[in-house]
């Protein structure tokens, strides 16, 4: 049960790769992306993980790993995996997460951080109690099973219809906060139970809502930046959360259904059972297709609902209305999906499934799928960072494309697991330190925060220039925080 | 009085949900089950909501809880309505147990972590070459851990099995189980209400035995001893007299806890495996102390 590391292949100083014959499994080599100092620093399961994923039925080109990588349920959280359908390929709820399209959004505002810091600490203790943080906790927006239907189906676009938050927000988020074709009658009534009062909800672990600082010097692009509407000294907000309760259901229900019909009925083979997957073609494998769907447009819903309280706590605090304060969202990305894409495989175009799980989709300019007034700047990327370390906007590249079929990383990710974090930081202590340096942070437990202490991440920094310098990203921001809410 | 938590972990289809009904079936003690889902544990009962829990009520005074609000709040609200002698908590087949296990140490003071008990699925082991991550800290984080359905391998490969599993977690005992049949004296470590109750501890029928004394124990030293049991004794538990007070004491594969408690004598019991042949030596260890 040991595991060796493998030899790496270096192909540049950021992309390393374990060749085919490392396990006679595999279908495809595997390639980590990173500095040779991540790499080396990656937990060794990572290096069992991406080969395991190269012997899936119908992987393209590689088995990836993004710099941010480390080991997850079957896949690493920092896997992407490209299917072909037409060659068996497969959807894995282990290659997606459990939390589906647990992801980030950014909203920008008019207001400089000479405006917002006298009401740091009233903002940041309202925003606690308007976006519900913390395991199990209830949104306000209360549905019958029937409306939460409806909202799995619709995402966010159901939220704007009923007046949480802007038209001009769906065009700004991935696939326009709704994915098509969701269908609610794939989903467990167990899983609708679990949901139902969580639209509107941060959710606990490394969920959390920030209040951050833009400064001219940590701008990478300024002409990128200006176009994203960024300037010196402004004050944005970003937030990261997930599908909750809700899209860990749906995961879990299709695992065990996959886990019965895998060998049985499709003679697919596999390493770890945790890698359970189903043709994509197959009954099973489309209905867990339009259930995962539901997850994410539970997850664009959940987002949306939760801009929306972030204006109505802006506006309180600034007695003016959320469009004087120009809160725009920039962007709402992705984390954990499986989607239908174009890509040029060998000259020609091929609609392949991508898995990414801790993974952004980063797509270079002149895509379809990028808004109109980014199009030719590329599609819009949020990382976070550790509380500690700050977060960082990207774009995505045309080299990109053709390298990781258009993903790059997702945040800094973990270097240690969760105890041992904390057992090493206390959250009191991480509280005072970050408020001595001028964050604010409010969090609904100290256990919990303290596993989110900075040490306990890869430095962002690090991760974000090697996916510069292996070419799937570029930087264009880097953001401090000013104030904190944790779930 | 703290009330002990057990939690229940495993993979899948491991078996959670078959030792579930086979602890309710054989337990003495009022236990609240918290499950995922009712399901094949209480079919066709009535179910009572609560605030942060559903309810149903079993056979022999337990009683079997779903979740519907924050874990905290639910373990005060069982408490509060229930007052059980034990809670067991079933995990989902996908949760990574760490998480629950360091909240349950420091956020909630009402109770007290009596065990980790890993399902693992021998039959699965043979089948898949790599355990998975998630099953992986299922085993790492486990005091006790059941390999089961040793009845679906061979000899040979029980014994692969087992050594996979020793070398994620050499420190947990592990009981080859078919049907998770185990004796669940060895599960569950001493009960501080039924001991009120009772005044007695209860028939144990396993391999076990006893030590009592009025003399007073150092603890650095006690803890010293304990640190050092031989590998065959699988738990002890008990009462044990220290100078600032008397202690409630359990040991379970390596792990140790005290929980101040009122009582006027050393009443130790140690349980495993052929324990009789170390009982001397061990009683006298005890004695030097």
């Amino acid at each position: 049960m040991e595991i060796q590391k493998p030899h790496l292949k270096k192909i540049s100083d950021t992309e390393w790769e374990i060749p085919q014959s490392y396990k006679k499994e595999m279908n495809v080599p595997a390639k980590i992306i990173g500095t040779k100092r991540i790499v080396d620093e990656m937990d060794l399961q990572v290096y069992d993980q991406i080969t395991n994923v190269a012997t899936l039925p119908g992987i393209v080109k590689y088995a990836f790993c993004m710099p941010d990588g480390h080991s997850g349920y079957g896949f690493p959280i920092g896997g992407v995996a490209a299917f072909d359908p037409d060659n068996n390929g497969v959807i894995s709820p282990g290659g997606i997460g459990f939390d589906i399209n647990c992801g980030m959004r950014l909203i920008k505002t008019n207001l400089t951080y000479k405006d917002v810091q006298p009401h740091l600490k009233t903002l940041v203790n309202n925003l606690f109690d308007r976006v519900p943080a913390g395991v199990g906790s209830k949104g306000f927006v209360k549905l019958s099973s029937k409306e939460f239907k409806e909202a799995v189906e619709l995402g966010a676009k159901w939220c704007v219809d009923k007046g949480y938050g802007w038209k001009e927000d769906l065009e700004y988020t991935e696939e326009n906060g709704c994915m098509e074709t969701a269908d609610s009658s794939k989903i467990s009534d167990r899983a609708i139970q679990r949901g139902l009062n969580q639209i509107g909800t941060l959710g606990s672990g490394n969920h959390y809502l920030e209040i951050q600082r833009i400064k001219e010097e940590n701008m990478f692009d300024k002409e990128i930046a200006k176009k994203l509407g960024f300037f010196d000294d402004q004050i944005v907000i970003m937030f990261h959360c997930g599908s909750r309760g809700f899209g860990h259901q749906v995961a879990t229900d299709y695992l065990q259904t996959f886990l019965k019909v895998m060998e049985p009925k499709y003679g697919i083979k596999i390493l770890d059972r945790e890698l359970a997957c189903a043709p994509f073609n197959s009954k099973e494998g489309q209905d867990y297709f339009k259930a995962m769907k539901c997850g994410v447009n539970m997850s664009f819903a959940n987002r949306q609902t939760i801009a929306h309280r972030i204006r109505e706590v802006f506006s309180n605090v600034f007695k003016q209305d959320a469009e004087d304060l120009d809160m725009k969202t920039v962007y709402d990305v992705s984390h954990n999906t499986a989607k239908l894409e174009k890509h040029k495989i060998d000259g020609k175009i091929k609609e392949l499934l991508v898995h990414r799980k801790g993974a952004t989709r980063a797509f270079g300019p002149g895509r379809d799928e990028i808004p109109k007034s980014h199009r030719n700047i590329g599609q819009v990327v949020i990382i976070g960072g550790s509380m500690e370390t700050g977060s960082y906007v990207l774009v995505g590249t045309e080299k990109g494309m053709d390298k990781t079929f258009g993903s790059t990383a997702h945040g800094a990710g973990r270097t240690m697991s969760r105890t041992k974090a904390k057992r090493m930081f206390r959250g009191e202590t991480l509280q005072k330190q970050m408020e001595k340096s001028g964050i604010y942070v409010k969090s609904t437990s100290m256990p919990g925060l303290a596993e989110e202490a900075g040490k306990a991440y890869k430095d962002v920094h690090e991760v974000c220039e090697a996916a510069e310098e292996a070419g799937i990203s570029k930087r264009v921001i880097s953001l401090i925080p000013i104030g904190n809410v944790k779930g | 009085m703290k009330t002990p938590i057990t939690i229940i972990t495993g993979y899948l289809g491991a078996g959670k949900t078959t030792l579930l009904k086979y602890i309710l079936k054989k337990t003495k003690d009022k236990l609240a089950i918290i499950v995922n889902e009712f399901g094949e544990v209480a079919i066709d009962t009535k179910i009572i909501k609560g605030k942060n829990i559903n309810m149903t009520e079993l056979a022999g005074g337990c009683v079997c809880c779903s979740l519907t609000g924050e874990f905290e709040a639910a373990i005060d609200e069982i408490i509060q309505k229930i007052n059980p002698d034990g809670i067991v908590v079933e995990t989902t087949g996908v949760a990574e147990p760490e998480a629950i296990i360091v909240d349950i140490e420091e956020n909630i003071p009402k109770i007290s972590l009596d065990g980790i008990i890993t399902i693992t699925d021998a039959d699965a082991i043979i089948k898949y070459p790599t355990i998975g991550h998630t099953g992986r800290m299922q085993i790492e984080m486990a005091d006790i851990i059941l390999l089961n359905k040793i009845d679906l391998i061979n000899k040979k490969q029980i014994y692969k099995v087992e050594n996979k599993i020793k070398k994620i977690n050499d420190n947990a005992l592990i009981f080859k189980t078919k049907n998770c049949e185990i004796d669940i004296n060895y599960l569950f470590g001493i009960n501080a209400k039924k001991i009120v109750k009772e005044h007695k501890h209860h028939e144990i029928k396993i391999d076990h035995f006893v030590y009592s004394s009025n003399k007073t124990f150092d603890k650095e030293k006690f803890e010293e001893f304990i640190s050092k049991l031989p590998k065959e004794i699988y738990r002890a538990k008990g009462f044990v007299k220290f100078k600032d007070s008397s202690y409630l004491f359990n040991y379970v594969a390596g792990r140790d806890n005290f929980e101040r408690f009122k009582y006027n004598k050393n009443e130790l019991i140690f349980i495993g495996e052929n324990v009789n042949k170390i009982k001397n030596k061990i009683l006298k260890n005890l004695e030097k102390l």
